[in-house]
């Protein structure tokens, strides 16, 4: 079987974060988000992956080869020479994705973190027989989405709402398709968008099917986002793998904390907090829902109740982070600095605090 | 004194990566020192000034960048003015002495009589040939440009007291606390060889000092330096604090304008003060035009040959070329529609600015779009930090949005108007 994930481009909503390494390589507990998706496609079968992007593939290719090694999965970029949109890239990468036999395609969008309950959506896809499967999710505000409208017992979709005014549904859009061959037939090489232009006419022949997607569900391309993904994600993986997650006296809640990276004494770390590889969380610190990058320092004493610190960052001795404060690569917050809700490019030395939300270049 | 085969070396200190982030977001995209102001590489104004010295021998840049980031801008330097320049890197910070000392030899190599010492982000007239006159006349072994300022402002700078009749630098105090004088040192020095020298004692005195403290810990309870490594040398704090008052430096003062180039809004303030200056030295550069051939010219602008300023395209004969100017300076390959406002800018490579659109205050990045009737304006303070509007590389403004005051980092597309932003 086959992949296509859709990587796009400069990720500047994740920003700082972005503006040190591509997105995809971002981690998302204490692993790149792309791999996340990669390895759950490599467990039901899938042989080769082609992402599709427009945005330094040089950096991506390395990293990609190691993967490609330790996986024993294919991994292909295909470069986009102009933004081709939702559904282009498809048209683009037609020669790998094409199957005589009719064997059907995942696309993921590169920003979803969920289950990805694969298996579950090949039966589905099976079962109504039609050219291609989505996965909905539910959501609370449905109006800030595009709305999938569809019959509830098959599943089958009737139409496409882009940000309905009135009730019409509240299943969105997750990002996750399963597609016949045929659909290629449908897509040109030019921008297309998949939600506007190719689902909708699928939907028409009635041969479009959406699955409510078990679980959770996250678009994690933004810091905000991205930390909610993290309470998710960690909620999941302690229903199916708690072993990986930290135990001991010193920790709340769901705690990742990669093994190369140490923890000082009288420290309390949790919940939902992820520490990355080589990190040195020094004695006496508090952190709750926060990520810290590889290669962090946290200094005595210091609290991070809500935040991203980027690789390689350090917080010094007392000092607070919250308000979904984001440090970019090698930031250094000085000793007993506040910074409520800052986000700070990289390469800075914070020596004062930052009182109210704002960016600091 | 002064013959013909007396040779000057010039050095340019320009600077490095992780040290200017005050530039941003512009220096995410070039080095600060090669960002145009009036058309030119900032670096490139004082590398002409340099040009008027008589028996100029070698310019050398030294810096934190990488060598490739110089490379092509140092050899096409050379061509164009027929002076060798030459990019030096820094593999370690030395102090902005140190640096010079760092590379003696080679600046020596020549045999100089005097060697200049520039930073890049100055910008002013650099009178260096009245200047080294004065020193040879003054006979020291440094003279340094000075100017005037107001004494409010005085303290971000090196202040220092000079003697009204024979110029010696009698004072020299880096941001006091406390006023000190309202003449400020403008980052622009011309030296003797015996610079070396005194760097030299600068760095042998630390080392005795550091060999003493390891006996007397009461030492090293009194020094302040004890941080800093030997072969860091400072010029305002270890050369020039001490050497004040001994009959060894002068001062030179401008009366011309004089600013430092931290921010993108300072760049904007300099390339107009530029191109004010290309008024009186070579007015060639300026556009000029009347709208009806080509854009209408207020006061100082530069496009550059390869720009295009468009006619309405629909009906030849009611001409609507765009009012460019004043203070406007624009950059290769840009593309400037009918009907377009640009006032106080500076619009970069490649930009298309599309029909009836307004920039004003603002600089425009490279590749980016502005859409038709939209409009960028800041207020135009120089020192805000939201007073100019900057776009990064590849921004797009679609039509109608207006931007004011705000700072929009690469690649993004503003289809919203916004106010007081940074966009990241």
């Amino acid at each position: 079987m086959k992949a296509l994930i859709l990587v796009g481009g400069f990720g500047t909503r994740l920003r700082p974060l972005t503006l040190s390494v591509p997105k995809p390589l971002v981690e998302f507990a204490n692993k790149p988000m792309i791999l996340h998706q990669i390895e759950a496609l490599k467990a039901i079968g899938v042989t080769e992956v082609v992402l599709a992007i427009n945005y330094q593939p040089e950096i991506m290719l390395n990293f990609l080869k190691e993967f490609e090694r330790k996986l024993h999965i294919k991994i292909t970029c295909s470069r986009e020479t102009e933004p081709l949109g939702t559904a282009g890239p498809l048209a683009l990468a037609r020669e790998i994705l094409i199957d005589d036999c009719g064997v059907p395609f995942f696309v993921l969008n590169s920003d979803v973190i969920c289950d990805y309950p694969f298996e579950e959506m090949i039966r589905f896809h099976k079962s109504h027989g039609g050219e291609a499967s989505l996965m909905v999710t539910k959501v609370d505000e449905p109006s800030k989405y595009g709305v999938v409208v569809m019959e509830e017992t098959t599943g089958k979709v009737e139409k496409f709402v882009e940000k309905p005014k009135l009730f019409v549904g509240n299943k969105i859009n997750a990002g996750v398709y399963l597609l016949n061959p045929s659909v290629l037939d449908r897509i040109e090489l030019r921008p297309t968008s998949i939600e506007k232009e190719v689902f909708p006419s699928i939907a028409a022949e009635e041969k479009l099917y959406a699955m409510v997607l078990p679980g959770f569900w996250m678009d994690i391309g933004q810091p905000k986002d991205y930390i909610t993904g993290l309470r998710f994600y960690f909620d999941s993986l302690h229903k199916k793998c708690s072993s990986k997650l930290a135990v001991g006296s010193n920790v709340i809640g769901n705690v990742l904390v990669d093994e190369s990276a140490v923890i000082g004494d009288g420290c309390l770390i949790g919940p939902d907090v992820a520490i990355g590889p080589g990190c040195v969380i020094e004695a006496g610190v508090r952190l709750s829902r926060c990520t810290v990058m590889r290669g962090v320092r946290v200094k005595k004493h210091a609290c991070i109740s809500s935040g991203i610190v980027g690789w390689h960052s350090t917080v010094g001795r007392w000092a607070r982070l919250e308000n979904m404060t984001i440090l970019g690569e090698d930031v250094h917050l000085c000793d007993e600095v506040y910074s409520n809700g800052g986000i700070v490019l990289p390469h800075k030395e914070i020596k004062s605090n930052i009182l109210k939300p704002e960016i600091v270049m | 004194m002064g013959s013909s085969d007396e040779r000057v070396v010039a050095v340019i200190m320009v600077g490095g990566p992780t040290k200017g982030t005050r530039f941003r977001p512009l220096s995410l995209n070039i080095p600060k020192p090669l960002f145009p102001l009036a058309g030119q590489p900032m670096v490139h104004h004082p590398i002409s000034a340099c040009k008027r010295i008589p028996n100029l021998a070698q310019i050398y840049l030294i810096g934190f960048y990488e060598e490739r980031e110089f490379a092509l801008y140092v050899s096409s330097i050379s061509n164009e003015l027929k002076v060798p320049v030459r990019y030096l890197r820094e593999d370690k910070p030395h102090g902005s002495a140190g640096g010079l000392y760092n590379f003696r030899d080679l600046i020596m190599e020549d045999n100089p009589s005097h060697i200049f010492l520039l930073n890049c982000d100055v910008c002013c007239s650099f009178p260096l040939p009245e200047m080294l006159v004065a020193h040879r006349r003054y006979g020291g072994i440094g003279t340094i440009l000075v100017i005037k300022v107001s004494p409010e402002s005085a303290n971000e700078f090196g202040e220092l007291v000079a003697d009204p009749s024979t110029n010696e630098l009698l004072h020299y105090t880096e941001k006091p606390e406390t006023f000190v004088s309202d003449r400020i040192n403008c980052g622009v020095y011309v030296f003797t060889p015996d610079i070396f020298t005194a760097i030299q004692g600068v760095s042998s005195q630390r080392k005795e000092r550091a060999n003493l403290r390891r006996m007397s810990s009461f030492e090293a309870l009194q020094s302040a330096t004890r941080s800093l490594p030997t072969d860091f040398v400072r010029l305002d704090q270890d050369i020039l604090s001490p050497l004040a008052g001994k009959k060894q430096l002068y001062t030179y003062e401008t009366m011309d304008f004089w600013e430092q180039i931290k921010t993108p809004g300072m760049s904007l303030k300099c390339s107009a003060l530029y191109l004010a200056q290309f008024r009186f030295t070579s007015p060639y550069l300026l556009a000029t035009g009347d709208g009806t051939k080509t854009a209408a010219v207020i006061g100082d602008v530069f496009v550059h040959p390869s720009a295009k300023v468009h006619p309405t395209a629909k009906n030849l004969l009611t001409l609507n070329y765009a009012q460019i100017g004043p203070n406007v300076s624009i950059s290769a390959n840009a593309r400037i529609g009918p009907g377009v406002r640009l006032i106080s800018c500076i619009v970069l490579d490649d930009v298309e600015v599309k029909e009836n659109a307004v920039v004003i205050h603002a600089i425009v990045g490279w590749k980016s779009s502005i859409g038709r009737w939209s409009r960028v304006q800041g207020e135009g303070d120089y020192n805000a930090k939201l007073g100019i509007t900057i776009l990064g590389e590849a921004v797009t403004v679609e039509d109608e949005v207006v931007v004011v005051n705000s700072i929009v980092l690469p690649n993004k597309t503003l289809n919203v108007s916004v106010q007081q932003e940074i966009i990241l």
